[in-house]
């Protein structure tokens, strides 16, 4: 008991002799009295006014560093579903149909490009987090050859002709199957090959512990439906990157994803040849298909987004600082003053 | 609890006195002692003893001539219990008050448990999520919070049942006499079968319902004490019939049939016939001793079990406390409709949304790589899962459901539970509320309406034993005209330590009362002068008309013994112990004569008729043989009945000299009662006799005769004089009083006492004040009363020009009411009830004086049916039973009256004043803490379903969770369910010390400011906004990037916990370490889950959060939503604190900045209330 405190100065030192006398009475303790210790901020204008103002000292220079990171990303994005149909055949039967897929898109290269330039494909419209979707896997078979047959919650894919899919499901079933080769007219020599590495394109965590060393495709598109791309049977899982990376399902229905890395640095009006097989069917639901080209900084990619909510938030802060700090001088009012409690005020009625 | 006093003049008569009629009835009956015994002796069978709260009405006389019924009766053999229970199966002696065993615990258990709609609402949706197609969730996930609150619940069930039976076992095994092949040998308490014959001693517990058979008293006494089964502590007098009390069991077999109700619950009624030696004799309430009583005073007593183990009276009246809902939690379910509103809105918009989307694809569900229906795998080509687009709505809308189901915060019920008993526990545990006098802590018997003692606008209170301490004290007296006593200050008078020596011993009255030293000289100086001889005849009066028994109490001086009065009137009492102060103590009474040692001098009086105090004539008498052969009449009763049959003509001015003396008592505020006497002629005498025998042995309508010999006894009275008896306000009362006032409650104060000394103690406890205007209304008729009423309506209107409610609170001129009992009974049978209510509405004190105990509940209803305000009654009688039942909250004092009314309460505690810490203290918190909770509660469902939803736009309306399904499930258990029910527990607004400084903070309850309609839509709005900044700060950020579902799930997560916790931080006013913990760590926890949850290879978020984590991008996104998310509220907060701050805000910078002054002043001067009264 600590008489200074402030709410426990009621409780003079005759209340503790009369709880010895006394085994009935409730035994005292700050806890059970509700008088622990406790702080109880108010807000004060200080308060209010040091808020915003730190919110706003804070907020405005990083969102300035994002806007600058975001800005400094060189981003190629080229849309190529509807250039490489020919003219006089829907998209569709041209997908569905024999015809050569090639397709040859150049691609001129705005601003230096430090390496590593990530190579992504980005597809829009595409419910990669639709709910029939994301269910039709089977991680524990991905996980372990033993669990070869378990594919009880991969339907509609989980079996063709009386045997398991492996690996079975919709989203392995889809596997993207575009491919990209590029070169380049870099050093003035036309036609430089560059080399897009694919190794390491999927997560570390995934290839470790989530796809099996001892897990091999099999039975694996032998369906009457052909979904998308083909796996080597000879190569386990985890070392199946594109599948690992496709199988990571994309949380928005516009998406990238990760095809490869160029590992040379591209210098501003270089041009690069993409020469692609345009083999994945996204004619059928609308689906738009997109190749980026991408540098990255330690925001990500290019994204003015959280920069510019960021400069937004800051600068409304700083202008709250200010108009509370002329509400407070325009009207003020003593904090704790007696005379605004309701009682107090015009004792005839509020 | 009806009783019978309806219309009484409570001078004399709380509820208690009425049972002192049946008792000491049946002693002048059943004992013996002159010659009212032997003319009672010979018609015993024929009596019915009335005892209890069925004894008023009269005709309740007649019923023991009644054959009970066949089927209506059990038949007991006496000392034959083999036959007793041979043809019915009578409960055995062992009870169970646990409610299950370990076979039928889970059943039982669960079937308990789904009595609660909410669960049921938990189980069909966990059911629903079983079925294939609906399957939202991972079976194990969906189940776990039903499994959780279950299991939670049932451990608790199974711990309490745990102690019940560890009692049960103590009770069972406890060890009585039990008559066995003629000896009395021990058995345990569960062996005891109806038709045994007992053996209780002295100090010993009544294992069953017994109808008494013999006692160590040559005349059948034994005196039970009742403190566990009705909590009245004084003694109660039982009787053996003449034809069991010869035999001793040992030696004579005891054959007899006792034929009696069934098992019952009234404890002051029974019933029974016994047929014994061929003789048929009826039984009754005071032939029985009930299980859990206490045999005193008496060295031993045997008995038959008639009603064992669960059949007896005080199991069956081991009902439980009695369930109220609180209004705070009616007004909450109607916030509930909106929200399962919003939940089918949200439905229906998906499922309508899934369904155009289905039709616009439908061409190309089969191909589309990530619908595709087709299935090939079985053979032939098949839909898979998909069942046309009608079908295919329906399941979505289910689907939704089972999604969005917190937005129906079922967990906010356990938590309000759980809250409840953490105030339950503080308010339990509150120092301040223990009351030292009879070491009564503070109970809490109703767990769900904490929260309605914040926002009471109307407190009903008994006085008797509630204001005041029911402990009466001789004040003065006015003896002859002469008024002794009253006047006097404190110091001239002095204690009087009057005793006398009995066989060398030293007899005491265990009281001492301030005497009058005039009068104690004229009494010591006997009854030779004129003057003596009034004072001698009018202590004698107070010594002999009455029903108390002298006990003798040893001391820790072996010489010395105490004199305990024990009776069931506290006046009667008082009464007693200032006649002994004054030398003239009461020693012995049996049935048949009392010794009084007057000054010193033994004198054995026969009493040789006592009429009962009834209500009808408001007086008692008594007929006593004095030793000088003369017999004398005595009468005392209220001033109203006296005065009638006083005679008049005798002293005109004694006359008019008592009734000045009765007034200013009055006045005083003291009760008083009116003694005359007058000497009976031989014949008279023989003439009352006779008739007082007829009517003692009349077999229909008894009571009536005996009133009408009364009658004819009772008149032509000499006045012997008047008493003015105290009964001392309760500590601390007049504060308390204020205080209430202050804060804007409306007290009513409902007595039995008369108008005057009901307003003069209405002004020593400070209820009136002199600047309050008072309206009486006092009217003999319809017609008067309503026109009184309608004047005293249209004085109010004319007092308070505007509307009245702000003007009360802002204390301009307040109007006391003053109405009594016969007014409102005109009131409340009609038409009147809307007048009065409307006057009612304009006073801030009403006075209600002569009332009954059924009309307290009549005015209670009154208001309660006619308003939304809470109405709060206190009492502490079983009068007041009925009122506290009523009233939204019923609050019992544990005082001097027995447990009635703390059986019946909601809250019991010690004293009044506690009152004060109760409402405007714990009550205030109680409120302000559930009410945030509710909305708070509100607030964290919705924005996880928002957020939910915003995402199904996102998913062409299939609902994949980006959250994983134990985060979605733990959401409500681990990640935000702490620290609500944390600050729910413990958060104070402001501190004690201010709410009872500044009691008109109280009216934030009133107003209800912590939770309506205006600040849930204002939340609503909040969490919509909270829940678009949480859902697409992430979605615009990581827009075409190759974000996956599990780590942007994994965010939103983690933005809306710490949103929802940092809202909760935001808004606690106190910070102690347990907020902090709480708080801080249940975000932790949930960083710790989302952890533990993603390195879980088998799902497929594996890993992701690590990912997430590493990138800046993540931390941005958190930091952003959080302050973008939280800023509209900061700055309303900040806004209105500065520009229209509410009360509570400014007395807390007051409490913090230490602005409002004379703080110091104000604690010591609330001391009395909230602690040690310096008096």
């Amino acid at each position: 008991m600590n008489p200074s405190s402030s709410s426990t100065v009621v409780v003079g030192s005759d209340e503790t002799t009369s709880i010895r006398r006394n085994s009935n009475r409730p035994k005292y303790s700050r806890f059970t009295q509700q008088e622990l210790p406790a702080c109880k901020p108010i807000l004060t204008p200080k308060w209010v006014i040091s808020v915003f103002l730190i919110v706003g000292i804070v907020f405005i220079p990083i969102g300035v560093v994002s806007l600058l990171a975001s800005r400094d990303v060189v981003e190629i994005i080229d849309r190529y579903d509807s250039v490489c149909v020919p003219k006089n055949i829907s998209g569709v039967d041209y997908i569905t149909g024999n015809l050569d897929k090639t397709c040859v898109r150049s691609l001129i290269v705005p601003k230096k490009m430090k390496q590593p330039i990530y190579v992504y494909y980005q597809l829009e419209n595409y419910y990669q987090n639709h709910r029939r979707y994301v269910k039709s896997r089977s991680d524990q078979q991905l996980r372990s050859s033993s669990k070869r047959a378990d594919v009880g919650s991969c339907e509609p894919e989980d079996r063709a002709n009386g045997q398991p899919i492996v690996p079975c499901g919709l989203i392995a079933w889809s596997l993207f199957n575009d491919t990209y080769s590029f070169t380049s007219n870099r050093g003035g020599n036309a036609n430089t090959s560059l080399v897009v590495n694919k190794k390491g394109i999927a997560w570390k965590s995934d290839r470790d512990h989530k796809f099996g060393k001892d897990v091999f495709p099999s039975n694996f598109q032998k369906g009457p439906l052909i979904g998308g791309g083909k796996l080597d049977e000879n190569v386990s899982l985890d070392k199946q990157e594109d599948l690992i990376v496709w199988m990571r399902t994309a949380a928005l229905p516009t998406f990238r994803k990760l095809y490869g890395k160029i590992e040379v640095d591209l210098i501003a009006g270089d041009v690069i040849n993409v020469t692609l097989k345009n083999n994945y069917n996204t004619y059928s639901f609308d689906g738009k298909k997109k190749l980026v080209l991408s540098t990255t900084r330690w925001i990500g990619g290019k994204n003015d987004f959280l920069g510019i909510a960021y400069l937004t938030v800051g600068g409304l802060c700083f202008f709250l600082a200010m108009a509370f700090t002329v509400v407070y001088l325009v009207k003020p009012r003593q904090l704790g003053d007696p005379t605004y409690l309701s009682w107090n005020r015009n004792p005839g009625g509020n | 609890m009806e009783n019978s006093t309806a219309g009484a003049d409570s001078i004399m008569m709380k509820s208690s006195s009425i049972r002192s009629i049946s008792s000491s009835r049946s002693r002048a009956s059943g004992g013996g002692g002159g010659s009212v015994r032997e003319v009672s002796l010979g018609d015993l069978g024929s009596k019915a003893v009335r005892y209890g709260s069925r004894g008023a009405d009269s005709e309740g006389y007649g019923t023991s001539q009644k054959e009970i019924s066949d089927e209506d009766s059990r038949i007991v053999y006496l000392s034959d219990p083999e036959k007793t229970n041979e043809k019915f199966e009578f409960s055995g002696n062992s009870i169970r008050t646990a409610k299950y065993s370990f076979v039928t615990f889970l059943p039982r258990n669960l079937f308990e448990q789904f009595h609660r709609v909410a669960y049921i609402y938990f189980l069909v949706i966990a059911i629903l999520n079983q079925l294939p197609m609906l399957a939202v969730f991972g079976r194990g996930a969906s189940i776990l919070p039903l499994a959780f609150v279950l299991l939670v619940t049932a451990v608790k069930d199974a711990y309490e049942d745990y102690r019940r039976h560890r009692s049960d076992r103590i009770e069972n095994n406890r060890l009585a006499l039990v008559l066995l092949d003629g000896k009395f040998q021990e058995k345990k308490w569960k062996d005891i079968k109806v038709g045994e014959i007992i053996k209780i001693s002295s100090s010993g517990t009544i294992p069953c319902d017994m109808v008494l058979l013999s006692t160590s008293d040559p005349t059948g006494v034994a005196y039970i004490q009742t403190i566990n089964l009705d909590g009245e502590s004084n003694l109660k007098t039982r009787y053996a019939k003449q034809e069991t009390q010869m035999k001793i069991p040992e030696r004579d077999s005891i054959n007899g049939i006792i034929k009696c109700e069934k098992p019952n619950r009234n404890i002051y009624g029974f019933h029974a016939n016994m047929e014994i030696d061929g003789k048929r004799v009826s039984l009754g309430p005071s032939n029985i001793i009930l299980r859990g009583c206490e045999l005193k005073n008496t060295n031993w007593a045997i008995g038959v079990a008639v009603y064992a183990g669960r059949e007896t009276k005080a199991m069956l009246n081991n009902s439980g406390a009695p369930s109220k809902r609180s209004r705070l939690e009616t007004r909450m379910n109607r916030e509930i409709i909106i929200l399962s509103i919003f939940l089918v809105t949200l439905c229906t918009l998906v499922s309508i949304l899934a369904g155009f989307w289905l039709r616009d694809h439908k061409d190309e569900l089969n191909t589309i790589p990530f619908y595709r229906k087709l299935d090939f795998s079985e053979g032939e080509v098949e839909d898979y899962n998909y069942y046309g687009w009608g079908l295919e709505i329906v399941f979505t809308f289910l689907m939704c459901v089972i999604v969005y189901q917190v937005m129906i915060p079922i967990s906010l019920y356990i938590s309000m539970e759980l809250v409840r008993v953490g105030q339950a526990y503080f308010m339990i545990q509150d120092n301040r509320m223990y009351d030292e006098n009879s070491k009564a802590r503070f109970q809490c018997r109703a767990l769900n309406i904490n929260e309605d003692l914040g926002q009471i606008k109307y407190v009903f209170s008994d006085k008797t034993g509630t204001l005041t301490e029911n402990k009466m004290e001789f004040q003065c007296a006015s003896i002859s005209g002469v008024d002794y006593g009253s006047g006097k200050s404190d110091s001239q008078e002095e204690i009087a330590g009057y005793s006398v020596q009995v066989e060398r011993q030293v007899l005491r009255p265990k009281m001492k009362v301030k005497v009058d030293p005039v009068l104690l000289n004229i009494s010591k100086k006997g009854k030779h002068s004129v003057e003596g001889k009034h004072v001698h005849d009018f202590f004698l009066a107070l010594a002999a008309c009455n029903t108390i028994v002298p006990l003798a109490v040893e001391t820790s001086d072996p010489a010395v013994k105490l004199v305990e009065y024990q009776g069931e009137s506290p006046d009667e009492q008082a009464l007693v112990y200032a006649a002994a102060a004054y030398g003239f103590m009461l020693i012995e009474r049996t049935s048949g004569h009392i010794v009084i040692d007057v000054q010193g001098e033994r004198q054995r009086c026969n009493v040789l008729g006592l009429h009962e105090f009834d209500s009808d004539r408001k007086r008692m008498s008594v007929i006593i043989g004095c030793p000088d052969g003369t017999v004398k009449v005595f009468v005392k009763g209220a001033d109203t009945s006296m005065f009638g049959v006083i005679d008049k003509s005798l002293n005109q001015n004694v006359v008019r000299a008592t009734e000045l003396h009765l007034h200013s008592y009055s006045s005083m505020g003291l009760r008083t009662l009116v003694m005359g006497m007058r000497e009976m002629s031989a014949s008279e005498f023989e003439e009352w006799q006779s008739s007082y025998e007829a009517a003692n042995s009349a077999v229909i309508g008894r009571a009536a005769l005996l009133r009408k010999v009364a009658g004819n006894v009772e008149k032509n009275l000499t006045i012997l004089g008047a008493s003015g008896i105290e009964d001392k306000l309760q500590e601390g009362v007049p504060e308390a009083i204020e205080s209430l006032r202050v804060a804007g409650i409306k007290v009513w104060v409902l007595t039995g006492d008369k108008q005057e000394t009901a307003i003069s103690i209405g002004y020593s406890s400070k209820l009136l004040t002199n600047s309050m205007t008072q309206i009486v209304i006092n009217n003999k008729s319809r017609e008067s009363c309503k026109r009184s009423l309608e004047a005293a309506l249209t004085r109010c209107k004319s007092l308070m020009p505007h509307n009245s409610e702000e003007n009360i609170e802002a204390g301009a001129s307040q109007i006391a009411l003053i109405i009594d009992g016969t007014s409102l009974v005109y009131v409340l049978d009609g038409e009147l009830e809307e007048l009065l209510f409307q006057l009612a509405s304009y006073c801030s004190v009403v006075l209600c004086c002569r009332v009954a105990p059924l009309q307290k509940a009549g005015i209670v209803a009154l208001i309660k049916n006619r308003t939304d305000d809470m109405t709060l009654a206190i009492g502490d009688g079983a009068n007041d039973v009925s009122m506290i039942q009523m009233a939204d909250v019923g609050i019992g004092i544990s005082g001097q009256e027995g447990r009635q009314a703390v059986m019946a309460s909601d809250f019991a505690m010690g004293q009044f004043r506690f009152l004060v810490p109760l409402l405007l203290v714990h009550g205030h918190w109680n409120y302000q803490r559930i009410g945030y909770m509710i909305l708070y509660n509100f607030y964290r469902n919705a924005i996880l379903v928002f957020v939910l939803f915003w995402y199904a736009l996102f998913t062409a309306f299939t609902l994949t969770t980006a959250l994983t399904d134990w985060s979605s499930m733990l959401y409500s258990i681990i990640y935000t369910a702490v620290p609500t029910i944390v600050v729910g527990i413990l958060d104070k607004d402001l501190s004690r010390v201010t709410l009872l400084k500044y009691p008109q903070l109280y009216g934030a309850g009133q107003r209800h400011e912590s939770y309506n309609k205006k600040l849930f839509w204002v939340t609503m709005i909040d969490t919509l906004w909270q829940s678009i900044v949480a859902f697409f700060v992430p979605v615009l950020a990581y827009r075409e990037s190759e974000v996956d579902i599990s780590s942007i799930g994994d965010l939103w997560t983690l933005a809306v916990v710490i949103l929802v916790n940092v809202h909760l931080a935001m808004d606690v006013i106190r910070w102690s370490w347990i907020t902090h913990a709480a708080i801080w760590g249940s975000i932790v926890a949930t960083f710790i889950c989302v952890m533990v949850i993603d390195s879980l290879t088998f799902l497929p978020g594996y890993w992701a959060i690590f990912h997430a984590a590493g990138e800046a991008k993540f931390w941005l996104c958190l930091i952003s939503i959080t302050i973008a998310a939280l800023a509209p509220r900061f700055i309303v907060k900040a806004f209105i604190h500065h520009v229209r701050p509410r009360d509570i805000q400014v007395a807390r910078e007051g409490e913090k900045f230490r602005t409002l002054t004379d703080s110091q002043t104000a604690e010591i001067e609330m001391n009395p209330i909230v602690d040690h009264p310096q008096r």
